[in-house]
C-alpha cells in the first residue's frame, strides 16, 4: 500500500451516476437499499449504510462527499478511547471493540462524516475508511469507488501526485475551474481533494464560511496542555490558604484570649 | 402529624422514576434510535446537554462550599456543607447513570481506564468523573458512618477529611473547565456568542457562581419541605458572595466578547442574540444586582426565587453552548423526544429520593435530623388502622406510604411501557404529485426528479399504454397519479381500510365474502383487491404490479425505483437507443437545468406548498 494515499475528485467530470456509491456498498458489505431516513438527517446525504454519496447541485453539478481523511483529524483527537485511529499510511479507521459510543467524533467532524447505527442496540460509528483493510492486504490497489468511476472523475495516488495533477488542471483551464483545491490547506489539509467549477464550501458544516487552515485539534490541545499544572497549582493554592489561616488562628490563640476572640470574629466576618 | 408536602412530593418523584424505568427497558432493548430524537446531524441531545453538562454544573455547590468552609474557614456556611457535598455526590452519580443511557455501547464505559488518549477533552472528563466520584464517596462516608458501629473507619476518614476535600477541589477545577474544553473543537458548530477560547475558564467561573446559587436554592427548598426555619443568616452571606462572583463572571464574559468584536451580535435581533440576553439576565445580571440589596438578602422567598432563576439560567447556558447554539450551523431542528425527558427527569427524581432518604436517616444536617427522627418515631408508633365502616385508613405509618409509593412506581412504569415508541421514527414526508407531469420535487432545496410524461407516453405506445404504469384508475380519473396511494416518500402507506370494507359489505356476517368460509381470517387466504375492483384497476398491462395483495402501498421512492430502473437499464444497454447513461441515477435525479427550470416555470415561487396530495 502506498504512503499518504489521496483521492482527487474533479467535480466538472462527474455525471452523477453513483457507480462509486454502488461499488462502496458492495466492497463494504452495506445494504444496497438505504433505510428510510431518520427525522433530522439530511435526505439524500450520507448514512450508516452509505459511506459516499453524490450531492446534486443546481445546473448539473455533482459533488461527491466522503470522509476527508484529514492530516490532523478532529475525530481521532477527540475520541477518548482511541477507537478512531489515523493509520501510519494515512486513512482514518475505526475499531468497534474499543469504542464506547460517546459520538464525540460525530460532533467534532467539520464535514459531518461519521454516522451512527441508530436502530441497533449495539451501534457502531460508520464512515469511509478508504478501503484500508482491502488495500493493506493487497486485494485491491486503489479504493473501490475510484475503480468504479466510468468518467475518471475521481482519481487515486499519493497526495503529492494528486496535488500536482490538480494544479495542472487548474492551470490548463483557468477559466473553467475555481482556482482552489479544496482540502489542500483546509483544517490542516485533507487526503481527499476536490476541484470544481463551483464553490464547495457547502461541504462543511460551517454554513458556507471558510473553516480556516488551523488544524482543529490544536484548539483543544492548547487547553489540555496546562492541565497537570492547573491541577497541582490548585492543590498548592488551597493547601497554602488553609495553612496560612490555620497558622494565623494558632498565633492568635497563643497571643491570648482577647486576641482569639478577634480572630474568630475575623474568620467568620460574614456574620 | 405527617408532613403532607413531603409525602406528595415523594409520590411525584416515584411516578417519574417509574416512567423512566419503563423507558430504560426500551432504550437498552431497542437502541438509541427508538428512545431518542437524536440524528447524525445532532448526535448529542438532552442527555448530554442537561444530564451531563447541567448535572456536573449543578454539583458545583459541593466543591465551592467545601472550599469556603474547610479551606477558607467560613464557619457560617457549615450547615450547608454536608447537604452540598451529598448533592454533589448524587449529582455525579446522576451524570454517570445518564452517561450509561447516552453511550451507544454502555458496557464499554470503563474503556478510558485502559485505552488512553490524552488529547481528548472527553478523556479528561471521564477520568475526572471517576476520580471525583470516588473522592465524593469518601467525603460522604463519614456522614453515613457517624452513628454506626464502624467507629474506627469513621475516625480514620474524618482525619483524612481535609486532604480529601482539597483533592476534591482540585479535581472539580479540572472537571468544570474540561466541559468547556470539550466544545473548543467545534468552532464551526457553536454560534460565535458562545464560542471563545476562554470556554474552559468561563465554565469554571460560572460553576462557582452556580455552586453558590445551588446551595442557596437547596437550603431554601429543604427548609420549606421539612417546614423548618430558613437559615436566613447563612443565605444572606452566600448571596453576598454570589453577587461578587457573578459580577466577576459578567465582566470576564462581556470583556471577552468585546475583545473579539462580537458585542454587536447580542443586540442583532437574531434568536441566538435574544437567547443570549435571556440567559445572561436570568443567570447573571438579575441575581448580581438583586443580591446587593439588603431587603432581598433578608427575604427567604426572594432568595429562593432568585437563586432558582440563576440556577436555571446557568443550566440554560450549558444547554445553549452544547446544543441550542448549534442549530445555527446544522440547520436541523432537534427537539427531545418525551422518552428523553422521562429519563432525564427520572434520574433527577431518583437522586432526590436518595437525597431525602439519606437526609432522614443519617446526620447530614444535625439540626434537622432530630425533628425528622421525632416525626418518624411518632409515625412508626401509630400503626395503620382500618376503619371498616368508612372504608378508610386511619392513622399513618410507614406501611401506607410505602404502598402508595410502590403503586405510583408500578403504575407509571406500566403506563410508560404502553406509551413508549417501539419502532424507530422515520421521515414521513408526503410524496408530491408530479407537477404538470414533468417534474417532481423530492426534498428540501433544489432536489427534483425529471420526468417527461409526454415522451414516456410516446415511447410506450400513446393512449393505450396508460396501464403500463398507472395500475389504479379511480372513478372520474384519467390515470390516477402515483401519489394517490404511494403517499409518503420513504415509508409505506396503509391503503386498505378494513372497517370501511366491513361496513360496505354488510357488517359481521360478511367476513366470508373476502376471507372464504371456514378459513382463518388472515391476510394469506384472502381475495385480492382486483377480484372485486378489476374495473378500477388497469393492472393487466402492468408488469411490475401484476396483482394487488398487499394492504400497504410501497413508499413513493421504492415504487418509482422498481417501476423506472429496470426499464431504463434495459434501454441503456440497447445499442439502438444509444443513451449509455440512461440507467444511471443522474438521468432522472439531475437537479439540474432541465428539471429545475421546468419546475420553476410550472410552480411560481411562493406556491410550492399548493397542490400537494
Amino acid at each position: 500500500m502506498i504512503q499518504n494515499p489521496c483521492i482527487l475528485t474533479d467535480v466538472t467530470k462527474c455525471i452523477g451516476c453513483e457507480q462509486c456509491v454502488a461499488a462502496c456498498k458492495k466492497i463494504n458489505g452495506l445494504p444496497a437499499e438505504d433505510a428510510p431516513p431518520r427525522p433530522g438527517n439530511s435526505v439524500d446525504g450520507l448514512s450508516a449504510d452509505r459511506w459516499t454519496t453524490i450531492i446534486r447541485r443546481p445546473d448539473n453539478h455533482f459533488v461527491r462527499k466522503q470522509c476527508r481523511h484529514c492530516a490532523e483529524p478532529a475525530c481521532v483527537s477527540v475520541c477518548p478511547v482511541g477507537a478512531l485511529q489515523k493509520t501510519a499510511e494515512g486513512p482514518v479507521i475505526y475499531d468497534k471493540s474499543v469504542c464506547m459510543g460517546c459520538r464525540y467524533c460525530m460532533m467534532s467532524c467539520p464535514y459531518g462524516i461519521p454516522h451512527y447505527e441508530w436502530n441497533s442496540a449495539a451501534p457502531s460509528v460508520r464512515k469511509c475508511i478508504m478501503c484500508y483493510g482491502n488495500m493493506k492486504s493487497g486485494k485491491i490497489s486503489e479504493p473501490a469507488c475510484v475503480t468504479a468511476c466510468p468518467q475518471k472523475a475521481t482519481l487515486f495516488g499519493t497526495r503529492d501526485a494528486m496535488l500536482a495533477e490538480a494544479r495542472k488542471r487548474l492551470k490548463a483551464e483557468p477559466g473553467k475551474y475555481v482556482q482552489t483545491i479544496w482540502g489542500e490547506h483546509e483544517v490542516g489539509g485533507t487526503s481527499v481533494l476536490l476541484i470544481a467549477d463551483i464553490p464547495l464550501e457547502f461541504l462543511a458544516l460551517n454554513q458556507g464560511h471558510p473553516l480556516g487552515d488551523t488544524p482543529l485539534p490544536e484548539r483543544t490541545w492548547a487547553a489540555l496542555k496546562p492541565v497537570p499544572f492547573e491541577f497541582v497549582g490548585m492543590g498548592l493554592l488551597m493547601g497554602g490558604v488553609y495553612w496560612i489561616i490555620e497558622r494565623r488562628k494558632k498565633l492568635a490563640l497563643e497571643a491570648g484570649g482577647a486576641a482569639a476572640k478577634d480572630t474568630r470574629g475575623e474568620a467568620g466576618h460574614e456574620k | 402529624m405527617r408532613n403532607n408536602r413531603m409525602f406528595v412530593f415523594k409520590a411525584i418523584l416515584w411516578c417519574v422514576a417509574g416512567l423512566a424505568a419503563a423507558v430504560a427497558v426500551l432504550r437498552f432493548a431497542l437502541g438509541l434510535g427508538v428512545a431518542t430524537a437524536l440524528s447524525d446531524t445532532t448526535p448529542w441531545g438532552l442527555w448530554i446537554g442537561f444530564d451531563v453538562m447541567g448535572g456536573v454544573a449543578l454539583a458545583a455547590g459541593g466543591f465551592v462550599i467545601a472550599a469556603a468552609v474547610h479551606v477558607f474557614h467560613r464557619e457560617t456556611f457549615h450547615a450547608a456543607a454536608r447537604p452540598a457535598i451529598l448533592t454533589a455526590f448524587l449529582g455525579y452519580g446522576a451524570v454517570a447513570v445518564g452517561l450509561l443511557f447516552d453511550l451507544g455501547l454502555p458496557w464499554n464505559i470503563w474503556h478510558p481506564m485502559i485505552f488512553w488518549n490524552i488529547h481528548s477533552p472527553l478523556f479528561e472528563v471521564a477520568w475526572c468523573v471517576m476520580l471525583y466520584l470516588t473522592v465524593l464517596a469518601l467525603e460522604v462516608a463519614p456522614v453515613i458512618l457517624e452513628r454506626t458501629p464502624f467507629q474506627k473507619a469513621y475516625r480514620f476518614l474524618s482525619r483524612l477529611a481535609l486532604p480529601i476535600m482539597i483533592l476534591g477541589i482540585m479535581l472539580s477545577t479540572l472537571h468544570q473547565s474540561s466541559l468547556g474544553s470539550l466544545l473548543l473543537i467545534m468552532p464551526f458548530r457553536i454560534y460565535p456568542l458562545w464560542y471563545t477560547h476562554l470556554l474552559p475558564e468561563l465554565f469554571f467561573i460560572s460553576a462557582i457562581c452556580l455552586g453558590l446559587n445551588m446551595v442557596m436554592f437547596e437550603s431554601s427548598i429543604t427548609s420549606w419541605l421539612y417546614r423548618r426555619e430558613p437559615e436566613t443568616k447563612m443565605l444572606g452571606g452566600l448571596a453576598k458572595l454570589a453577587s461578587a462572583a457573578l459580577a466577576f463572571y459578567f465582566v470576564v464574559r462581556i470583556a471577552d466578547l468585546a475583545y473579539q468584536h462580537k458585542l454587536g451580535l447580542i443586540f442583532a435581533g437574531t434568536w441566538e442574540g435574544n437567547l443570549f440576553i435571556l440567559e445572561m439576565l436570568l443567570s447573571t445580571v438579575l441575581p448580581m444586582v438583586l443580591y446587593t440589596l439588603p431587603a432581598v438578602r433578608r427575604s427567604p422567598t426572594g432568595l429562593w426565587l432568585i437563586s432558582m432563576g440563576s440556577v436555571l439560567g446557568f443550566v440554560l447556558n450549558r444547554v445553549n453552548a452544547s446544543g441550542l447554539s448549534q442549530v445555527w450551523a446544522t440547520r436541523s431542528f432537534y427537539f427531545p423526544a418525551w422518552t428523553e425527558f422521562a429519563i432525564s427527569l427520572g434520574i433527577v427524581s431518583a437522586c432526590g429520593l436518595i437525597f431525602f432518604f439519606i437526609q432522614e436517616h443519617f446526620p447530614v444536617d444535625p439540626h434537622g435530623l432530630n425533628d425528622i427522627e421525632e416525626q418518624r418515631e411518632l409515625a412508626d408508633k401509630s400503626s395503620p388502622a382500618f376503619a371498616p365502616f368508612t372504608q378508610v385508613w386511619l392513622g399513618e405509618g410507614w406501611r401506607k406510604s410505602a404502598r402508595v409509593y410502590s403503586m405510583c412506581f408500578v403504575v407509571a412504569m406500566a403506563l410508560g411501557l404502553t406509551l413508549a415508541p417501539k419502532t424507530e421514527p422515520a421521515v414521513t414526508r408526503k410524496a408530491e404529485r408530479a407537477r404538470g407531469a414533468n417534474v417532481l420535487r423530492v426534498g428540501d432545496g433544489p432536489r427534483y426528479v425529471y420526468f417527461d410524461h409526454k415522451r414516456h407516453q410516446d415511447e410506450a405506445g400513446k393512449e393505450k399504454s396508460c396501464g403500463t404504469c398507472h395500475h389504479l384508475h379511480l372513478a372520474g380519473d384519467v390515470g390516477t397519479p402515483c401519489s394517490e396511494c404511494h403517499r409518503r416518500l420513504f415509508v409505506p402507506t396503509n391503503v386498505f381500510d378494513h372497517d370501511r370494507h366491513v361496513e360496505r359489505a354488510g357488517g359481521r356476517e360478511s367476513c366470508a365474502k373476502c376471507h372464504g368460509p371456514g378459513e382463518p381470517q388472515a391476510l394469506t387466504v384472502m381475495k385480492t383487491c382486483q377480484d372485486c375492483h378489476q374495473k378500477d384497476m388497469m393492472a393487466a398491462g402492468n408488469t411490475v404490479v401484476p396483482a394487488f395483495k398487499n394492504p400497504s402501498a410501497a413508499s413513493y421512492k421504492d415504487a418509482m425505483h422498481k417501476m423506472c430502473i429496470p426499464c431504463h437499464v434495459t434501454k441503456a444497454a440497447d445499442p439502438k437507443v444509444n443513451l449509455p447513461n440512461l440507467g444511471r441515477c443522474g438521468a432522472c435525479h439531475d437537479s439540474g437545468t432541465q428539471s429545475e427550470k421546468a419546475y420553476k416555470t410550472e410552480v411560481p415561487p411562493g406556491q410550492e406548498g399548493i397542490g400537494r396530495t
